[in-house]
């Protein structure tokens, strides 16, 4: 079975912030379960754009009824992909778990862009695929616990960008 | 924008000192390291047009033998052999076909 969950939000920042921040988003005070990220590869293409993949490590938060088939799981672990288009102030990013992926993979797609130069705001449209491989008894369960998963995790780290970025800002105005 | 050394001094002190760390936490200076470099190339030339070669390297190389050498003992590693051979941008973009 698979779900899709969509949000949208606008961001008052311009691309050059929104994407440092996105490099630099862990930690932050909305993440404290992100234990580490690490850079495996990171090249610019012949089109001048660049090309990053990450592995992030999280501590584990499954849900309860995953807990007869996974038993206490501590950790997980997330490869992200992502390519910035300096010229077209655009960013893409691609998410997924790799381990656990037979009871529940997760993966996010997100478009950062600044729409007009001149203007300091940049949108950035998240969907999310939930796929599982159960279909019987437990659909229901997957399906309330993705939605109320999705929810909470899109504000979390839209507050943890947003924390980051005035971070970064803060420490720009004191240069 | 300007990020200096300074300014990733100020983030980090904000978060209470608490560094973004590796998995491995041997190789968390060298990512560090690593880290401010890019930060500074990507505000500072990348995305003003002003480079077209990433100038890390030396820190690149240290921060990168580190992960390679811990990431061996990790369970994870096969898994994250197969991932990064995927093209998500290419395949099933999703954020591409609805754009």
């Amino acid at each position: 079975m698979v779900l899709w969950h969509k949000n949208a939000h606008i961001f008052n920042n311009d691309f050059d912030t929104v994407s440092l921040a996105f490099f630099n988003r862990y930690p932050n005070p909305y993440a404290s379960h992100v234990l580490s990220i690490d850079t495996l590869s990171r090249e610019l293409d012949t089109e001048g754009k660049l090309h990053t993949t990450r592995l992030i490590k999280k501590a584990g938060r499954l849900p309860r009824w995953s807990k007869p088939f996974l038993g206490r799981i501590s950790e997980s672990w997330i490869i992200e992909f992502s390519v910035v288009d300096p010229r077209q102030l655009s960013m893409r990013t691609y998410t997924r778990n790799l381990d656990h992926t037979k009871i529940i993979q997760v993966e996010e797609y997100t478009t950062y862009r600044q729409t007009e130069r001149k203007i300091r705001s940049t949108s950035c449209l998240s969907q999310v695929k939930f796929s599982s491989g159960f279909n019987v008894g437990i659909r229901s369960k997957i399906e309330d616990w993705s939605r109320s998963r999705f929810d909470e995790n899109i504000k979390k780290s839209r507050l943890g960008m947003a924390f980051v970025m005035q971070e970064l800002e803060k420490s720009n105005t004191i240069i | 924008m300007e990020v200096t050394r300074s300014g990733q001094v100020d983030l980090e002190k904000s978060m209470g000192n608490v560094m973004s760390a590796s998995f491995a936490p041997e190789c968390t200076e060298l990512k560090k390291k690593y880290d401010d470099c890019f930060n500074e190339w990507y505000s500072e030339k990348f995305l003003k047009g002003k480079s077209i070669e990433n100038e890390c390297s030396e820190q690149w190389y240290s921060y990168t033998a580190c992960v390679d050498a811990h990431l061996v003992k990790q369970g994870i590693k096969p898994a994250l052999d197969e991932a990064r051979k995927e093209a998500p941008f290419e395949e099933g973009g999703a954020v591409k076909e609805k754009d």
